[in-house]
């Protein structure tokens, strides 16, 4: 009997804490762990030592994980460089991009909602030089086409960068039109798509992106890996951010780690896979989450447009509570306020601000992540303590 | 006939007859410009890369995906980077810039 039974004496009750924070990590599936494990120690070869047996194994392995990869995004392998995880890859994407286009047409277009490592990029062009033009989002946090449309007829522009779906509050951009707008206009599109990658389908060809960050620690792979998709047909030409000895077409030196490419591949593989039914089941676990909180409290606000939004995501907000003293009451619930990458900061969240939520609701807010190992049972316990402390709280205020 | 100009490294113009029908590279070679051109003008190597001129790039047909390839390889590749053996002279590019990038990477030679 495994400890976990022990615990419940079989039953079917959660694991405590219960994890409820997806869109931060995921674990690492035990499928893809299982994958990943023979690189590490009988088939340990460099994958670019061609001269023997050993490398050409490892070199074998990691172009099939490309391969595994491409195909989850309607790509050609020849198209996925391999890359530390998104935040590498929205780097190399958006510098890579501005730095290689020279004194020409130096603009970039992006949104206030995206990554810390999007905005960060973005801003470091601007010291050198590039226009930097962050726009705003609508109230449900979703692209305005109209207003993208005039900004890139304004003047040309290199690149849009805007996410697939959002870290926060999870809602799903509309990919197509946007890469419509740009190819349209022989602008530059990247899509941050950390979040969205085997979660919601993706199809480079159709939604004509020419950059695309992938993050494996988001599809239930491990840290430490991710990829860019680089556009061939046209080609999109980047300058690579290291010098070595030109690795990935010279566009990302530095020795592979078979392991991590291995297992960024399985993830794809399972996500493609299992995607579909995936969805619906999450879906189906969210809107219970979601039916059985509002029904248990009065004033309960869904940040993030309702319809296009990740399948495992709720961004909710309480007025008149405070989301410190909220996630204080939950210690059985792994939670956060915000992102991982600022939560550890006290002012609202960006993303929540950026809606037009006043501080006292986006400081009343919490994010909720809900993936493949979380169970009906899960969803329940966790409605249940929610419920309860939001009333404390509520309790507890003068005069709520 | 169309002249076209080579920009040597170190800044000096020549400027030189350039008979139609022939590659950029070969024109190079008739006229002892030091362009590599390792593989001789069969999409093997990326040696006899020329940026060219931004306002001539627009003007010059497009790089096929096999040129591409080979500029993917290419030692200080810009935005108007081509190969000299794919681009062949017509009346069109009588005037055509192009300047020689600053090194090259020959991998029989660098390994």
């Amino acid at each position: 009997m495994n400890d976990v039974a022990k615990q419940t004496d079989g039953r079917n009750q959660p694991t405590l804490p219960i994890y409820l924070d997806y869109q931060a990590t995921t674990p690492t599936d035990p499928r893809v762990v299982a994958a990943m494990l023979p690189y590490f120690t009988e088939k340990f070869g460099n994958p670019h030592s061609t001269s023997h047996s050993h490398g050409r194994e490892a070199a074998a392995a990691v172009e099939a994980a490309r391969h595994q990869v491409a195909r989850l995004i309607g790509a050609d392998e020849r198209e996925i460089v391999f890359t530390s995880g998104a935040t590498e890859s929205n780097n190399l994407a958006i510098k890579g991009a501005l730095r290689f286009k020279g004194e020409t047409r130096r603009r970039v277009v992006t949104y206030v909602t995206e990554h810390k490592c999007v905005l960060e990029s973005a801003r470091r062009l601007g010291e050198e030089g590039v226009e930097v033009v962050l726009l705003p989002v609508s109230p449900d946090g979703l692209v305005d086409l109209d207003l993208l449309a005039r900004t890139l007829d304004e003047r040309p522009t290199t690149l849009v960068s805007v996410m697939a779906a959002n870290n926060e509050i999870g809602v799903v951009q509309p990919l197509a039109e946007i890469g419509a707008l740009c190819r349209a206009r022989g602008v530059l599109f990247h899509s941050d798509a950390a979040q969205a990658v085997g979660k919601v389908p993706i199809d480079v060809e159709a939604m004509k992106i020419d950059l695309l960050s992938i993050s494996g620690h988001k599809i239930y792979g491990p840290k430490g890996i991710g990829a860019l998709y680089l556009r061939r047909r046209p080609r999109v030409r980047l300058e690579p951010l290291f010098d070595g000895g030109a690795q990935e077409r010279g566009i990302r030196s530095g020795t592979l780690a078979p392991p991590l490419c291995v297992a960024l591949g399985e993830a794809c593989a399972i996500a493609g896979a299992e995607m579909a039914a995936e969805a619906a089941r999450l879906r189906q676990l969210r809107d219970r989450f979601y039916r059985g909180l509002t029904r248990a409290v009065p004033e309960v606000v869904l940040n993030g447009d309702p319809e296009h939004r990740l399948p495992g995501n709720l961004n909710i907000g309480f007025p008149g509570i405070d989301g410190q003293a909220l996630l204080a009451e939950l210690p059985e619930l792994s939670l956060s306020l915000g992102s991982a990458c600022t939560s550890a900061a006290v002012e609202p969240s960006y993303v929540l601000k950026a809606l037009g939520l006043p501080d006292a609701l986006a400081n009343g807010s919490i994010r909720i992540g809900l993936g493949r190992f979380t169970s009906e049972a899960d969803v329940d316990f966790a409605v249940d303590r929610l419920t309860s402390a939001v009333r404390r709280l509520r309790g507890a205020a003068p005069s709520a | 006939m169309p002249k076209i100009t080579f920009i040597k490294t170190d800044g000096t113009r020549v400027d030189i007859d350039a008979p139609t029908g022939l590659s950029v590279l070969e024109i190079a070679h008739r006229n002892n410009i030091d362009l590599e051109g390792a593989c001789e003008g069969s999409l093997a190597c990326s040696t006899c890369h020329v940026v060219v001129d931004p306002e001539w790039y627009e003007i010059l047909p497009g790089a096929k995906e096999d040129e591409e390839d080979m500029l993917d390889l290419a030692f200080g590749l810009t935005h108007t980077s081509r190969l000299g053996c794919q681009i062949i002279v017509t009346e069109e590019l009588d005037g055509l810039i192009v300047s020689l990038p600053p090194g090259t990477r020959n991998m029989m030679q660098d390994k």
